[in-house]
C-alpha cells in the first residue's frame, strides 16, 4: 500500500528535470522525505482520520435523513435545512449565540489584554497573579458554572448581597430573560485568563530594542504602547480573535448547567438546542443538520477573518506569503 | 495532491474495516460454567442503588445459577446511553425508564412485548395498586413492569398552621379553599416584606402543571393525539394557568423560583419553615418528615371541576436485543413484583397492593393519602403522542415561564400561541 501511496510525485525542481542522473537521486530522495513524513504523522492522521474526518462525513449523510437511532435512517434529502428555516427556536438559538459571540469575544480581546498589562512588569509575586487569573481556565467548566450559580443567586447570592450594601436591588440574574445571557457572559470573564497568558507570550517576544529606541525619542509609555506593543500583538490578537469565535460559537457549559436554555429560551446556545434534538429527542438527522449550518457559519466567519488580516495584522519582518 | 488523496481513501477504508470489526463485540458476558448473567440498567444512583443491590442480592440467593450486574448511569444522559447501546445491539436485558420515555422507547421497538410471559408464567399481574399498569401499556399491550411511582399532593407545615390558627386542609378541598388558606399564611413584616408564604410551587415544571389542567377540566391535547389547537388554548387550560400565575403575582401567596432551571424551582423555603404548603411529588418527603422546621401533614390536591391527579412512574422492561429473555423475566417478575415491593416499601410508594396493606402503608396517615390518590389519575398528555415532549412540552414550558415572571402577562395570548406553535411542531413531524 505504501508503495501506491509514494509512487506518483509532481516534479519537485523542473528545471533539473533534464539531468537524468541528478533527478533520480532527488526523486528519491524526496521520496524518501516523504515517507518518513507520513510515517511520522501517520498516529496522527490515523486518528485525524478515523475520529474527526470520518464522523464528520456520516454526519452529513445523517444530515440528510430522518434517524432515531434506532429504526432505520430514511433519507429525506434537504428537508431538514429546510425544516430549519422555519424552525422559530432554530432562528432564536442563532440569535442568542450571535449576541453572546457578539457580547463575549470583544471582551475577551480587551479583558485579557487589560489583565496582561498588569501581570507584565516582573515585581514581586507577579507569578502568583498569573497563576490565579489564569486558574479558572484550568478548572472544570461544571464546577465553575456551579459556584457562579450560588454567586449569581437572586436572594442570597454575593453579587446581589454586594448591591445590596449600596442600596442597589440587584435583578434575578438567571432567572430574568433580559438578565440571563448577560450573566452568562459575566460567568465567561473567567476565562479571561486564557487569552492573558496568550498576550503575555507575544508581548514578551516583542524586542526590547524597540521600547529603548522609543523612550530615547521621548515617546511616553502610552504612545509606546499604542505604536510599538499594540502593532507588535496584532498577530496575537488576531490569534485570539479567531479562537474567541470560534469557541463562543460552541458554548455549551455554562447553559446546559445553569439555565438550560430558559428563562424563555433567553440563553438558548446552539449547540444547546443541537444537543437537545440529538440527544433528548433523537432526531439525530435534524442535529446533524444544524451541525453543519454550525460548521459553516464558522468557517464563514474565520474565513472572512483571516481576508480582514491585511488590513490590520502586522508581521514583523513582513508576511510570510 | 493526489498522493494525500490515494493516502487518504486507503486511510478511510481502512477505518472502515476497523470500525466494522468494533461492533462485534458480545452484549452479555459469557460464562463457562453454566450461570447465566443478566444486565440490569437503571438511572438511580446514589443511595437510590441500595434497594436494586438488595433485591439483586435476594434473587441470586434464591436463583444460585444467575448473576445479576446493576449498571447504573444516572444523569440526563441516561437515554441516549440506552438507545446507543440498543443500536449497538449491547443494551442491559432489563431497563428501567420513566413514564414518558415509553411510547418512544416502544415505538423504536426497544422492548419485548411481555403478554406472552404473563400468560405463560404463574406471575399474576393483578397483584398491583390501581393504574400502575397503564404506564407500561402501549396499544393495550405491557411492555414494562412498575418499579416505583408518586401521585402529587400538598405537603402541610402543621406547626405554621397551629401558630396562625388555621384549620388543617382536609380531604376534598377546592381551589378557592387553597387559596384562602395560603392568603391566610401568607405574613408579612411592617415594610410589608413576606415572612412567611402560603404555598410553595413548583415553577414551570410542565408536568407537574398537568394536574391544575384536569382538575379544571381540560385537556393540553385533543383524544386523538392529533391537535393542540382546540385543546391547550381551552377555556380550562386558561384558568388553570390564570390560577397558577395569580398564586404567584396577584395574590402573591408562592414565593417566586429560585431556580427556574432546577426541578421544581428550586425554592426551599417550605423546607426552611418560610412555607406553610408545597404542591409536589413523594421524592422529598424522607427528608421532610425528618426536618426539624416541619410538623409534617399531606392532603390530596384540591379539587376544582374534577378531583384529579397524574402519576410519575418508573418501570423495567426486557430489551429486545437481550439473549436470556427468559432468565430476564424471571428477574422482571421478581423485582417488579411481590419480593421486590417488599424491599421498595422502605424507600418509596411500594407498587404491589398486598405489601401495601400488609406494612400497614395504606391505612398510613401520610403514606395512606398518597396510595389512596391513585383513585384519581387522569392520563397524562405524553399518552396521546409520542412528540409530546419535543412538540407541546416547550410551549407549555414557555406559558408557564411567562406567566410567573411576568405579571402582567396575557395568558389567552401566550396559550392561543403556544397551542400554535406546538401544533406547527407535531405538523411537520406528520408530514
Amino acid at each position: 500500500m505504501w508503495v501506491g501511496c509514494t509512487g506518483t510525485h509532481y516534479p519537485p525542481y523542473p528545471h533539473l528535470l533534464n539531468d537524468s542522473d541528478i533527478s533520480l537521486a532527488l526523486r528519491s530522495l524526496h521520496r524518501n522525505e516523504a515517507l518518513s513524513f507520513y510515517i511520522a504523522i501517520s498516529p496522527w492522521l490515523v486518528g485525524f482520520l478515523l475520529f474527526t474526518v470520518g464522523p464528520m462525513m456520516i454526519s452529513l449523510l445523517i444530515s440528510f435523513t430522518d434517524w432515531d437511532l434506532l429504526t432505520a435512517p430514511l433519507w429525506v434529502g434537504l428537508d431538514n435545512y429546510r425544516d430549519l428555516a422555519t424552525d422559530p427556536l432554530f432562528i432564536q438559538s442563532i440569535k442568542v449565540t450571535l449576541a453572546y459571540t457578539a457580547a463575549y469575544v470583544p471582551l475577551d480581546l480587551v479583558g485579557g489584554l487589560l489583565l496582561a498589562l498588569l501581570v507584565l512588569p516582573r515585581f514581586k509575586g507577579v507569578g502568583a497573579f498569573r497563576t490565579i487569573f489564569y486558574m479558572p481556565t484550568v478548572f472544570s467548566g461544571v464546577a465553575f458554572v456551579v459556584v457562579w450559580l450560588w454567586m449569581l443567586n437572586p436572594n442570597g447570592g454575593l453579587i446581589n448581597l454586594t448591591l445590596g450594601w449600596f442600596g442597589i436591588v440587584g435583578p434575578r440574574w438567571l432567572l430574568d430573560p433580559n438578565y440571563a445571557l448577560w450573566a452568562l457572559v459575566m460567568m465567561s470573564f473567567w476565562g479571561w485568563g486564557r487569552s492573558m497568558a496568550l498576550y503575555l507570550g507575544g508581548m514578551q517576544s516583542i524586542p526590547g530594542e524597540l521600547y529603548e529606541a522609543a523612550a530615547m525619542d521621548g515617546a511616553d509609555s502610552f504612545r509606546q504602547f499604542f505604536t510599538i506593543t499594540l502593532p507588535l500583538l496584532s498577530p496575537t490578537i488576531f490569534f485570539i480573535l479567531v479562537l474567541s469565535v470560534i469557541t463562543t460559537f460552541q458554548s455549551f457549559t455554562s447553559a446546559f448547567v445553569a439555565t438550560n436554555g430558559g428563562p424563555l429560551d433567553s440563553t438558548l446556545f446552539l449547540v444547546l438546542y443541537i444537543y437537545r434534538q440529538a440527544f433528548e429527542f433523537f432526531n439525530m438527522g435534524y442535529a446533524a443538520a444544524m451541525s453543519w449550518v454550525l460548521f459553516a457559519i464558522i468557517m464563514t466567519l474565520t474565513v472572512l477573518l483571516m481576508r480582514s488580516q491585511k488590513f490590520w495584522v502586522f508581521y514583523l519582518g513582513g508576511r510570510s506569503e | 495532491m493526489k498522493m494525500l488523496f490515494r493516502f487518504l481513501s486507503v486511510a478511510i477504508m481502512l477505518s472502515l474495516v476497523l470500525s466494522a470489526c468494533a461492533t462485534a463485540t458480545p452484549s452479555t458476558p459469557s460464562t463457562t460454567d453454566g450461570t447465566i448473567v443478566i444486565r440490569a440498567g437503571t438511572g438511580d444512583g446514589g443511595d437510590g442503588l441500595t434497594p436494586h443491590q438488595q433485591i439483586i442480592q435476594n434473587f441470586e440467593d434464591q436463583n444460585p445459577n444467575v448473576i445479576v450486574q446493576l449498571e447504573p448511569v444516572s444523569g440526563r444522559d441516561y437515554y441516549a446511553r440506552l438507545l446507543t447501546q440498543l443500536a449497538a445491539k449491547a443494551a442491559p436485558d432489563i431497563m428501567q425508564i420513566g413514564d414518558d420515555a415509553v411510547p418512544s422507547f416502544v415505538s423504536k421497538n426497544a422492548f419485548v412485548p411481555l403478554d406472552t410471559y404473563l400468560e405463560n408464567s404463574n406471575f399474576d399481574a393483578s397483584i398491583y395498586l390501581p393504574g400502575l399498569l397503564d404506564p407500561g401499556k402501549v396499544d393495550g399491550k405491557q411492555y414494562l413492569l412498575p418499579k416505583d411511582y408518586s401521585p402529587l399532593a400538598v405537603y402541610y407545615n402543621k406547626k405554621l398552621f397551629d401558630e396562625a390558627n388555621v384549620p388543617y386542609p382536609v380531604d376534598g378541598w377546592t381551589w378557592e379553599d387553597l387559596l384562602a388558606t395560603a392568603q391566610k399564611l401568607t405574613l408579612k413584616d411592617t415594610s410589608g416584606k413576606v415572612t412567611q408564604w402560603g404555598i410553595q410551587l413548583p415553577a414551570a415544571w410542565t408536568t407537574g402543571f398537568e394536574y391544575w389542567v384536569a382538575a379544571a377540566g381540560g385537556s393540553l391535547i385533543s383524544e386523538d393525539g392529533k391537535s393542540f389547537v382546540g385543546a391547550m388554548d381551552s377555556p380550562e387550560v386558561a384558568r388553570a394557568v390564570q390560577f397558577y400565575a395569580d398564586l404567584y403575582n396577584k395574590y402573591q401567596v408562592a414565593p417566586q423560583p429560585a431556580d427556574m432551571n432546577s426541578f421544581g424551582g428550586g425554592n426551599s423555603e417550605f423546607a426552611n419553615g418560610k412555607a406553610a404548603m408545597m404542591l409536589f411529588g413523594r421524592w422529598p418527603q424522607g427528608g421532610l418528615k425528618t426536618n426539624p422546621n416541619i410538623s409534617l401533614g399531606v392532603v390530596a390536591p384540591p379539587k376544582d371541576k374534577v378531583r384529579a391527579n397524574i402519576l410519575f412512574w418508573g418501570g423495567f422492561g426486557i430489551a429486545t436485543s437481550s439473549k436470556e429473555a427468559d432468565t430476564a423475566f424471571k428477574y422482571l417478575s421478581f423485582v417488579s413484583g411481590e419480593p421486590g415491593a417488599q424491599v421498595w416499601k422502605d424507600w418509596a410508594l411500594p407498587a404491589v397492593k398486598s405489601v401495601a396493606d400488609s406494612s400497614g402503608l395504606s391505612k398510613d396517615p401520610i403514606e395512606g393519602v398518597w396510595i389512596g390518590e391513585l383513585n384519581y389519575l387522569m392520563p397524562r398528555a405524553y399518552t396521546f403522542t409520542p412528540f409530546w415532549n419535543e412538540t407541546a412540552d416547550p410551549a407549555l414550558r414557555k406559558v408557564l415561564e411567562s406567566v410567573i415572571l411576568d405579571p402582567n402577562a396575557d395568558v389567552n395570548a401566550l396559550l392561543a400561541q403556544a397551542a400554535k406553535d406546538a401544533q406547527a411542531a407535531l405538523d411537520k413531524i406528520g408530514e
